[in-house]
């Protein structure tokens, strides 16, 4: 009767847990198949319990009493560990004290047969257990420069002087190479020093001789029309003539800085400016040719012929 | 949204698109390119932005170098742009360099920078900065004083600074157009050349502070406390130093320049500095572009070697060049010898 009332639990029992052990078993089925590896296979406890009961009964000689108690116990064994199934998902403590007596319950059938690679599922469960618990209860520090010390201070100072000082050493190495950049460069004054204003007179100088030349050129062929050939060789020799009297006037009134130099101070005055071959030293002198409008920088006049031997 | 990334274009991108000629002279245009070789400081960067600035207009503003360029890389590109110099800047520890080389093969000045002030510092020590951008439409003139007797390494310092920049014919300038000046400077005790950049302004002469300010400021002025309108004009004002002392640096213009410059009228002109400022000291003037037989070396022998290849890129440029010797004298003998050798 009990037998017969447990065993439907015992089934239900079973289906229940065959159904949500065969999800795990899915998974790990899964887990399996990924991982690939030929690993031991887990069997279900209930199976296990099965199994014993078949070898039990296979290799037992069946007297009626042993089977008896055996049966008995095979029945009692189910129930207790249905008790314990439901404890064990409970995670509970509760299920400490059952699990201590059916330890030993379990211990004393299951001494004569050893079933290796089979863990006892009360064992395992106290296992785990007690391993978590361990686990739980110690507890790393977060200070990873070691514990909290009197030494811990100092050990901080140490590291932030050192950081700065790496900063501080960067810095000045940037400054100088900085500093290697900027060599030569140099701001002007606000005001303009002397050496500025005799800078600024001889620019003016030049550019105040260059102004009158073009003055007197450019005024000098006001009245000829340059397109009229007649007009336009006039227009050359007079250009000529009056640049080169143009430039040799203000070379006195400004002077030079002392060279000891005969002749005129400006070099295109000299009658060898320019003068490309020794041949045409005296040009002039030759058979007149026409003076077109050439501007080819042959000297003319004749009148720095005497001066023309300097040096 | 650009689909198409612009790979591998022409590393050189230049401004310039003018003519190679020049109509009135005949003389063929001198064009630049400024660059730098090497990693440079960011204030020397500055420095090559105003040289290329100073250059203006024939050379390439926005010179794009690369890295991996090299000189090889820069000639190929002058020859078909028809560049004819180079001024390369660079950098050791001790100081800043800048080389003036003749491409294709010319000879090559070596620099050393001293001292510079960049344009930025120039305007920033002045009151009234100046510096419209029609200033860099066309190119400066050129004076350089104190060079002297002939030194050949001086005479060719002369020689390439006054073909780096075109020359001009003095019948067909416009004045009005020279609206800068580059002027070089060569000091005989210490062997440094002062090289200043200004820009030039004329200003009436003759006319009374007060007018002159009304006419060029279109500021109406303040009239609460006169009577009249001839106190104004008639006002006697103090004329500020300079105006006394540049006698000499009056002008009597050919044309009329601007509103108020009129012609046959004196003018003043006057300087003020804008651009950088540079302290140099020739080091070292070689064969070759960057290359070739060392002609003159501060700090060795000197090496009066003239090789005919030398001289014969320096052709004798027209006499109306825009180059003013001012001081500057050659040796009649040096001089025969010199063009001898460029038949």
């Amino acid at each position: 009767m009990d037998t017969a009332i447990h065993l439907p639990e015992k089934i239900e029992g079973i289906k229940k847990r065959k159904s949500r052990r065969s999800k795990d078993r899915k998974e790990r089925k899964r887990v399996k198949i990924f991982s690939g590896t030929g690993g031991k296979v887990k069997i279900d406890k209930k199976m296990k319990k099965l199994f014993r009961k078949r070898a039990r009964e296979y290799n037992s000689d069946d007297d009626d009493d042993e089977a008896n108690p055996e049966v008995g116990e095979a029945n009692t064994r189910p129930l207790e560990e249905f008790s314990v199934g439901n404890s064990s998902e409970e995670e509970g403590i509760d299920g400490s004290d059952p699990d201590a007596v059916e330890e030993k319950g379990d211990s004393e059938d299951e001494g004569d047969r050893t079933q290796p690679g089979i863990t006892k599922f009360t064992e395992g469960c106290r296992a785990f257990r007690v391993a978590f618990m361990k686990i739980t209860k110690t507890n790393v520090s977060d200070n990873s420069l070691g514990p909290v010390l009197s030494a811990q201070k100092r050990l901080i100072a140490k590291k932030l002087a050192e950081e700065e000082a790496e900063w501080k050493s960067k810095g000045d190495a940037k400054k100088e190479k900085h500093l290697v950049g900027e060599k030569g460069h140099v701001k002007p004054a606000n005001f303009l020093d002397s050496r500025e204003k005799f800078l600024i007179s001889v620019a003016t100088k030049g550019v105040v001789k260059l102004f009158n030349a073009v003055n007197k050129a450019q005024n000098a062929q006001k009245g000829l029309n340059p397109s009229r050939f007649k007009d336009a060789k006039a227009l050359g020799k007079r250009q000529k003539e009056a640049f080169f009297s143009e430039l040799r006037k203000p070379s006195q009134a400004v002077d030079p800085p002392a060279k000891g130099d005969d002749g005129p101070a400006w070099a295109p005055l000299r009658d060898s400016y320019m003068l490309t071959s020794s041949k045409l030293k005296d040009w002039d002198k030759m058979p007149e040719t026409t003076v077109g409008n050439d501007m080819d920088g042959i000297p003319l006049d004749s009148s720095s012929d005497s001066s023309s031997d300097d040096d | 949204m650009a689909r198409f990334h612009n790979k591998k274009k022409a590393f050189v991108k230049p401004v310039v698109k003018k003519q190679s000629v020049d109509h009135v002279t005949g003389d063929k245009i001198p064009k630049s390119f400024v660059f730098s070789r090497g990693k440079l400081p960011s204030s020397l960067r500055h420095l090559e932005m105003d040289l290329r600035k100073l250059m203006l207009p024939y050379t390439a503003l926005k010179l794009k170098e690369k890295k991996r360029n090299n000189l090889k890389d820069f000639l190929n590109v002058a020859g078909p742009m028809g560049v004819t110099h180079f001024l390369i800047l660079s950098k050791t520890e001790t100081a800043p360099y800048l080389r003036v080389a003749r491409t294709p093969q010319g000879p090559t000045l070596t620099f050393k920078i001293h001292e510079y002030s960049l344009a930025v510092d120039v305007a920033q020590s002045q009151l009234r900065p100046r510096c419209p951008p029609e200033l860099f439409k066309s190119s400066p003139l050129i004076v350089l004083s104190g060079f002297g007797t002939g030194d050949q390494h001086l005479k060719l310092t002369t020689i390439m600074f006054q073909n780096i920049f075109p020359s001009i014919d003095i019948n067909t300038v416009k004045l009005s157009s020279c609206q800068r000046i580059v002027l070089l400077n060569y000091n005989k005790e210490t062997k440094l050349i002062d090289f200043r950049h200004y820009s030039i302004r004329l200003q009436p002469v003759g006319v009374s502070r007060r007018i002159r300010k009304f006419v060029q400021n279109h500021q109406t002025p303040d009239l609460r406390n006169l009577q009249d309108v001839s106190d104004f004009i008639t006002k006697a004002g103090y004329g500020s130093e300079s105006e006394a002392d540049d006698e000499a640096a009056t002008v009597n213009l050919s044309s009329d320049i601007g509103r108020v410059n009129k012609a046959s009228t004196k003018s003043a002109v006057k300087l003020q500095e804008i651009g950088p400022r540079m302290t140099l000291q020739l080091i070292k003037v070689e064969e070759g572009l960057c290359t070739g037989g060392v002609i003159f070396n501060e700090y060795g022998k000197f090496i009066f070697h003239l090789g005919c290849s030398l001289m014969s890129y320096y052709k004798p440029h027209g006499l109306f060049n825009g180059a003013l010797f001012l001081f500057c004298f050659f040796r009649k003998s040096h001089l025969d010898r010199l063009m001898a050798l460029s038949l």
